[in-house]
């Protein structure tokens, strides 16, 4: 009895930790650890952690295996329960040296589940841009405009209520359009996070969720090292080209240079070409910086510039052609392949200038000041005639200024981070277009505060509260038409801000001002060493964009007039987060349940009559407050049959209703589970195959936003639906990647993949695309990568 | 310290800020010259060179169902009759028009004409009137001598009424056709009138 009490006294402790890549400072998946001469052994998960219990006390080796590494043995004294944290080399000829340390790392949120991309997940979507590489977490889908063009949407919210942060700073790229894709390259951060809803209120307070790039610091060594991505890729004939470069010094100084090129044909469904689906970019970005031992400085500048082509038979004159397209199975323009862009198209660029210093001197703590500039330039194009052929229908320069100071400080109870921020935002419309603007000119400041702090010295369980104000001035100048002004009544609550009359338009200068106020509380409890639950409370408050007050144009590609709410005031949702967890031995899983809800201030688009133009009568889509209420579940597991051969499966589900209306919301991602199968040869380390299987369902729950026009056929008038709310059948995408790597060669390394999406050339069309009414997805891809480390 | 260097830096950035954004200029109207906002049809009779002209002008008004401010923007609602007489030919001449510069009204019909390959006007027809349309003499034609209707000879036999859409479309597939359908490309104008043979 004694005996048996004894031993299981000293096995029950637990080593648990996590694994980073050193290099590149991000998390390593799918690293096994086990114990030796044991059948005993974990695999790290997406976030690099993992969980060995039932150890017993005493000396014991460890061996770090990874599908790309060579095997790392780290021999480790037990005496108690403990973490750690193994920096592994990546490269090929330091993989045996392993840092050892104490785990402590500052996370975004400490009861928060955080999605990390590891950087296999990352380079795989180099040449793709953002939205598809975060489209890998369970959760997370893709609003798109044709295939090039995609927004993150994370628990059914995008634009405005998902924020994007890089080096520090939420982009300013004019988020609250559909067909607007975050103006910043994923390749110049190293590192990609993202949390589903507000639980950080660092950065601002985006309900559906959070993204965070960033770069991470250079040793303090005397190296110059570096990466370079090369892919081609068969359909849309295309190229990329990105290259990083990192000279540090002992000193702590640092240079890093980044630049990235991308070139794309049309591309091609299984059945036909995509005619004008083409892109190209080129980014480029700077870094340099000091990282002394009391004072840290650094300098940061990117540019980033894109031109995609929007399919051309997307360009439509007015419903008909919109029912003709619908009506169609093929698009109503296919050209033969070319790899130029025509019109319509977008044109942005992007600037970000930023300087930054961090004093760790300061009791306890680091003190930041950041003085941050984001310039937007956002150009589209239409199919447009005479001298104004090669002008934009639209042409908006978007500056920011940012300045915040953050101090971070932890004491014995807790760790804290506190902040203030001043934005200066303004907004330009150029009339060089000749069309009126969609959005008008504004200048908008913004300053407020916020406070986060987390109590993790109780044993089992950890406390992180969070609260932000922000106090918003938009003053903004817009013209009037005369027919809306005088439609919509605004003469009794609008006359006194008219501030000039002309030609059948009134110009009107407004300020509008909104508090906000959001906070978050979330809790942490570690049920045993491998479970554990996580509970999140958001009440978030957003105030109402630009857009959702004062947009004021025809949207082409969908035939309708939009038109901005002037009456809306702040958006209050609350949020809340359950995630159950399992994150240790062979099976893991977390269950993220959640339910969000708006209460009478949730802001949608939603149609609402008919306005007559010359081309015809076009639906009118406004900006309203309604009451909606979103419900869902994420689930994620994955089986480690042994050390070389996972697998994974991911699942989401939502469903958001008006609950005004009981009406469902339109464009909510439909069921979608992912299936993930990884396994390398035996003896054969350096290579592995990844199986992808993805399944899209129907989505049943939409609104029925259709109207009715009328066409002569045969000689009569009928009149005809146009169908522009049923979604498209489900599908199933299948995709095979396989990797090489990585080989020495000479002083570099350098592995390959070799992916093919689509495998099965299926066709079909995306609800979530705003384009599906005119053509089917993209066909069979196959792309070859090559990944050298310098 | 920090907090007096922090606040210092703070006002002396806002100072700028606001500097910079205080004599920031209003906004320039802007005239949409690319839009129709006028179309005029002019019915000569071949005969005797008699001539009527009609005028087609839909505003940008806003029609809620609940809304209507009486003043009626729904093309079915216009009708615009055009007599004809029975056993006689016609030549409608179309012109579009930009009036959105009542000061400064722009015909461009001319750059319909210098882009005469990427244009074509189609008229299409309901049963119930007996109407033969062909291009008319001095209509545009395009590079593969398409004729692009904006001059077209109407010639009637029996009496009937017929539902007339007008289309201007822009950047067609083709060229030629029956029917809308068979033209594809983007709607710029559509008008609609009744022609009325008698």
């Amino acid at each position: 009895m004694t005996t048996s009490f004894v031993f299981s006294q000293d096995c029950n402790l637990t080593i648990s930790g996590k694994i980073i890549d050193v290099q590149h400072n991000s998390p390593l998946e799918a690293a096994v650890i086990e114990v030796v001469g044991t059948r005993l052994a974990a695999v790290s998960d997406a976030n690099g952690d993992f969980i060995l219990s039932n150890q017993c006390k005493g000396k014991l080796t460890l061996k770090i295996s990874h599908l790309n590494c060579d095997d790392v043995f780290r021999e480790i004294d037990l005496e108690s329960s403990s973490s750690y944290n193994f920096r592994l080399e990546h490269r090929v000829e330091n993989l045996n040296e392993v840092v050892v340390s104490k785990l402590r790392v500052h996370e975004l949120s400490a009861t928060s589940k955080i999605h990390s991309l590891t950087e296999l997940q990352k380079d795989r979507f180099s040449s793709k841009g953002l939205a598809g590489a975060l489209e890998q977490i369970s959760g997370v889908t893709i609003l798109s405009t044709g295939n090039s063009i995609g927004k993150p949407v994370i628990h059914g919210m995008f634009g405005s209520r998902v924020g994007i942060v890089y080096d520090d700073m939420l982009l300013e790229n004019q988020q609250w359009g559909q067909d607007h894709a975050p103006n910043v390259d994923l390749n110049t951060f190293e590192n990609i996070r993202l949390i589903k809803g507000a639980s950080t209120l660092k950065y601002g307070t985006t309900p559906g969720g959070v993204v965070v790039l960033a770069s991470i610091l250079p040793k303090r060594v005397d190296s110059l090292y570096g990466k370079t991505i090369l892919s081609g890729m068969y359909n849309g004939r295309g190229y990329s080209a990105i290259s990083n470069w990192v000279k540090s010094y002992k000193s702590g100084a640092y240079l890093k240079l980044q630049g990235t090129v991308k070139r794309n044909g049309d591309f091609t469904s299984p059945n036909y070409n995509l005619t004008n689906t083409g892109n190209k970019e080129n980014n480029f970005s700077i870094s340099l910086g000091k990282n002394g031992l009391q004072h840290k400085w650094k300098a940061f500048f990117s540019y980033f510039d894109t031109e995609i082509a929007i399919l051309k038979s997307a360009h439509i004159g007015n419903v008909k052609d919109l029912l003709r397209a619908i009506e169609s199975d093929v698009p109503l323009v296919i050209d033969p392949l070319k790899s130029d862009i025509d019109f319509p198209k977008q044109a942005n660029n992007h600037y970000t200038a930023n300087i930054e210093y961090t004093n760790t001197s300061v009791v306890n703590g680091e003190l930041h000041l950041k003085y941050s500039w984001q310039r937007n330039h956002r150009k589209e194009f239409d199919i447009r005639r005479g001298a104004l052929k090669d002008t934009p229908a639209l042409d908006m320069a978007l500056n920011t200024h940012n300045l915040i100071s953050n101090y971070e400080w932890d004491t014995t109870f807790g760790n804290f981070d506190s902040g203030v921020f001043f934005q200066v935002q303004d907004n330009y419309s150029s009339p060089e277009t000749e069309i009126r603007r969609l959005i008008p000119d504004y200048l908008k400041t913004k300053l407020g505060g916020y406070l986060t702090a987390t109590f993790n010295n109780t044993k089992d369980f950890i406390f992180e509260f969070g609260a932000r104000y922000e106090y918003h001035n938009n003053e903004v100048q817009k013209f009037y038409r005369d027919s809306r002004w005088d439609l919509k009544n605004y003469e009794a609550p609008f006359r006194k801000y008219v501030i000039r009359e002309e030609k059948s338009q009134k110009l009107i200068k407004r300020t509008l001002v909104f508090n906000t106020f959001s906070f978050n509380a979330g809790v942490r409890h570690s049920l045993s060493p491998t479970y554990s639950i996580n509970v999140n409370y958001n009440h978030t408050q957003r105030a109402p964009n630009i857009a959702e007050m004062f947009s004021d144009g025809l949207h082409h590609s969908l035939a309708s007039i939009e038109y901005g709410n002037p009456f809306l005031g702040k958006e209050t949702t609350h949020k809340a987060v359950i995630d159950f967890e399992k994150k240790a031995g062979n099976f893991q899983f977390s269950l993220t349940p959640y339910i969000i809800v708006g209460n009478n201030n949730y802001i949608v688009n939603e149609p609402t009559g008919v306005e007559s133009t010359i081309r015809g009568a076009f639906p009118v889509w406004e900006y309203a407050a309604v009451s909606a209420l979103f419900k869902g579940f994420d689930f994620d597991f994955s089986y480690a049959f042994n050390a070389k051969t996972q697998f994974r499966n991911s699942t989401s589900w939502v469903e958001a209703t008006n609950t005004k209306t009981d009406l469902p919301l339109v464009n909510i991602p439909p069921l979608t589970i992912n299936n993930q199968l990884q396994f390398s040869l035996p003896n054969w380390n350096s290579f592995f195959v990844m199986v992808n299987s993805k399944t899209i369902f129907r989505q049943t729950q939409f609104p029925n936003n259709n109207f009715d026009t009328t066409v002569i056929e045969d000689g009569k008038i009928v009149t005809k639906t146009v169908d522009i709310s049923t979604p498209p059948n489900g599908y199933h995408d299948l995709g095979l990647e396989l990797n090489w790597g990585p080989y020495p060669l000479r002083s570099s390394n350098v592995s390959i993949s070799l992916s093919f999406d689509n495998v099965l050339d299926a066709s079909y069309r995306n609800y979530l695309n705003r384009l599906r009414f005119y053509s089917d997805e993209i066909g069979r891809n196959i792309s070859l990568q090559i990944k050298l480390y310098h | 310290m920090f907090k007096n260097i922090l606040i210092k830096s703070l006002c002396i950035t806002a100072i700028l800020f606001l500097a910079s954004c205080d004599d920031k200029d209003e906004p320039k109207a802007i005239n949409e010259h690319e839009e129709f906002s006028r179309v005029t049809i002019k019915v000569t009779k071949e005969d005797d060179q008699s001539f009527e002209t009609h005028e087609f002008e839909v505003e940008g008004h806003d029609h809620d169902n609940t809304n209507n401010t009486g003043n009626s923007g729904d093309p079915h609602d216009d009708h615009v009759e055009i007599e004809l007489e029975a056993n006689t030919s016609y030549l409608f001449e179309i012109r579009f028009y930009n009036d959105e510069d009542p000061n400064n009204p722009e015909d461009v019909t001319q750059e319909i004409i210098d882009e005469a390959d990427e244009h074509q006007i189609f008229y299409e027809l309901t049963d119930g009137a007996n109407i033969t349309i062909s291009s008319g003499p001095g209509d545009t034609m395009d590079r593969d001598s398409n004729p692009l209707n904006l001059i077209s000879r109407w010639t009637t036999t029996g009496a009937g009424v017929a539902d007339v859409e007008v289309y201007l479309i822009h950047e067609p597939t083709s060229k030629t056709g029956t029917s809308r359908d068979d033209f594809g490309g983007a709607t710029d104008v559509e008008i609609e009138f009744e022609a009325h043979v008698e």
